[in-house]
């Protein structure tokens, strides 16, 4: 018996393959390339109930694949990365725009989504995607603050309201460069759209009057620090928000600042080289169903965007003002920032450095 | 590599097959070390001479725009942090793991497996898993708190979750078996006739730990040292868990670099080589008196 040593062929080619594997060229496992009933979908974590999915894969006999990210930036990375080929993702809609841009998205069959009329008509005129032609609204949401009020008595209203001296130590903000860059452009007059190496500079001062006073940055789930008690005022997602308002309303309120809030559009949308665009299809028109998308938000009380499931919400969940505004609150949403993304990502990361104790 | 090295030996030994039993027990080692090893520090290498691309990704070229950015002050005060940080981590390991791999190496022969175990069950739990547990003992509302006030030992309750204290508590407890392991493999094959030699020669229990029993554990503790330093310099989950994410550890820039709304694979290639650089570098340093040692007994 011939023994191969490391110069030899079938040495080289095991090395070869093991580098392959390592380089991630390598067929991803969990996509099985033309299994015409599977769908392979790449989502946000914990943001698509268990239930709906079975209930869609009992109707149609299609698989779901849920494979899940925890950033848009982390969805990008994996798509761009071209590891493994997905039917359908969940970005929002910045990254939805810089999809676009990029020529990554197919342009969606209106056809097949006879459900998308339960869309409130809001939605589909946003600069982003006007028209919706290759994304369909999922969730929406904002950004909000949070007041424990049974330790902060003075009114909020504001930013500025947050970051007070006398809170030191006792706030939670979303671990996020861009949310807080952009509330302090917002406490200077500036609006998400006006994202540029200038306005991002002019906001040096701000930042760092505001970090040092920040007790804990946590985008997963910042209610957490909320509900321990570690900390009393929070600027955090509407979602977060609406649980906090459901668990305790006689503590938690939640506040959409006076300067303007962030609004977020979670989309669904087919990128170019799906496998399986018609699954695609087929999830899409089932979460736009009234009953689905009602299910959808009791899990998850973001905004919904489907005016049917809002006329199911129970009186207490519509009446959320962290999931259902009242008024006509200043909301604006973020545009693709390009570059600029770096600097932000720079400035951020050196207040926060310097803002240490 | 020690295993490596023997069977070098024996192959060599064995006139009849030489060499090549010795590179076929290498081979999953050596393929193993290449695909997941080298070949990714390669393509991590030639990424950071690349330029970003505007959904994360890398243009390749020859570019220095991200090697500049590593100088940053910026970047060279937050790596000085992690290596402080893990520096603490790796002191207070030692400090607290020494004694305990020393009475579990000295212990009769019949306990020591229990003793083992003991030091081991916290394996059994995933490592996120026990990293929360501590917030709900350090939380404001948390056990050691309503401990604490219970016994009236305080009267409000301290702040300790976010802290930098319960960011290196969270690192010690990660890591303090790593220390374990490696001194106790020392200690279990130290000879008791060499203390006792020492002791009968008139040294003093201190004189005879400093001169003797220190010096005879060193690899050991070299290796401890090396495998509580260099993953705590890296690790930044308990940071963002334990301590807020109030400040960044390296981990923490780098990750941002791909998952974070920068999309700056290159720059983050590049401090993740810097951090290689470093490692390679703590190596370097710790294995040089132990070599001595070696050369020396």
């Amino acid at each position: 018996m011939r023994v191969f040593t490391i110069g030899s062929a079938p040495a080289r080619g095991m090395l070869a393959a093991l580098t392959a594997l390592a380089l991630g060229t390598w067929a991803h496992p969990t996509v099985a390339a033309d299994a015409p009933s599977e769908l392979n979908l790449f989502a946000w974590s914990e943001y698509i109930p268990t239930s709906v999915i079975e209930g869609f894969e009992k109707e149609s006999g299609i698989k779901v694949n849920y494979e899940e990210y925890a950033s848009n930036e982390e969805m990008l990375a994996k798509l761009v990365s071209g590891a493994s080929k997905y039917d359908l993702l969940q970005p929002s809609e910045y990254t939805v725009e810089a999809l676009i841009k990029e020529d990554r998205l197919q342009p969606l069959d209106k056809s097949k989504l006879p459900n998308l009329k339960n869309v409130e008509a809001w939605y589909t005129t946003q600069a982003h995607d006007s028209g919706l032609k290759y994304s369909v609204p999922y969730m929406s949401g904002t950004v909000g603050i949070v007041v424990n009020k049974e330790k902060v008595k003075e009114p909020v209203t504001g930013y500025d309201d947050v970051f007070k001296d006398a809170h030191k130590g006792r706030i939670v903000v979303l671990d996020d460069a861009v949310e807080i860059v952009t509330w302090a452009m917002a406490t200077q007059g500036k609006g998400p759209a006006q994202v540029n190496s200038e306005n991002v500079a002019a906001t040096r001062p701000v930042l760092e009057r505001w970090l040092p006073l920040v007790k804990v940055y946590d985008s997963d789930s910042p209610k957490t620090a909320l509900l321990n008690g570690d900390v009393d005022i929070g600027i955090v997602w509407s979602g977060e928000g609406a649980i906090l308002v459901n668990e305790a309303p006689e503590k938690f309120q939640y506040i959409l600042p006076k300067e303007g809030a962030h609004m977020f559009i979670d989309s669904l949308a087919i990128p170019k080289d799906a496998p399986h665009p018609e699954a695609a299809h087929a999830f899409i028109d089932y979460l736009l169903r009234p009953e689905v998308s009602r299910k959808i938000s009791e899990e998850f009380p973001y905004t919904n965007p489907n005016v049917g499931a809002r006329k199911l919400l129970s009186d207490k969940e519509r009446n959320n003002e962290a999931s259902y505004p009242k008024g006509s609150p200043r909301l604006e949403i973020f545009r693709d920032m390009g570059p600029t993304a770096v600097e932000i990502d720079e400035l951020f990361t050196d207040v926060k450095a310097k803002s240490a104790s | 590599m020690r295993q490596a090295d023997t069977a070098f030996e024996s192959a060599s030994g064995n006139r009849r097959a030489p060499r090549l039993t010795a590179y076929l027990l290498l081979t999953p080692l050596l393929v193993w070390v290449m695909a997941f090893v080298v070949a990714p520090a390669l393509i991590i290498l030639v990424y950071s001479f690349g330029e970003r691309q505007v959904l994360g990704g890398v243009t390749l070229g020859f570019s220095l725009r991200s090697w500049a950015r590593v100088g940053d002050p910026i970047y060279l005060a937050i790596l000085w942090r992690s290596v402080e940080y893990a520096g603490i981590t790796t002191l207070i390991c030692l400090v607290v793991g020494y004694p305990v791999a020393f009475v579990v190496g000295r212990a009769s022969e019949r306990h020591r497996p229990l003793l083992l175990t003991l030091v081991m069950i916290p394996f059994w739990t995933s490592f996120l898993i026990r990293t929360y547990a501590w917030v709900t003992i350090l939380k404001s509302e948390g056990l050691l708190n309503s401990l604490l006030l219970q016994l009236s030992w305080i009267s409000e309750p301290i702040e300790m979750m976010y802290t930098p204290f319960a960011v290196i508590i969270g690192l010690v407890y990660t890591f303090v078996p790593f220390m374990i392991l490696p001194i106790y493999g020392s200690v279990e094959k130290l000879d008791a006739s060499l203390i006792e030699a020492a002791l009968d020669l008139g040294a003093g229990p201190w004189r005879a730990f400093w001169k003797v029993i220190l010096p005879l554990t060193r690899p050991g503790i070299s290796a401890g040292v090396l495998l509580v330093f260099v993953p705590a310099l890296g690790l930044y989950a308990v940071n963002d868990i334990l301590g807020g994410g109030r400040v960044d550890m390296i981990g923490n820039v780098i990750e941002n670099q791909f998952k974070g709304t920068a999309r700056n694979w290159p720059f983050g290639a590049a401090l993740g080589t810097a951090l290689l650089g470093a490692f390679a570098l703590a190596f370097w340093l710790t294995r040089r008196p132990g070599r001595a040692d070696r050369a020396a007994g």
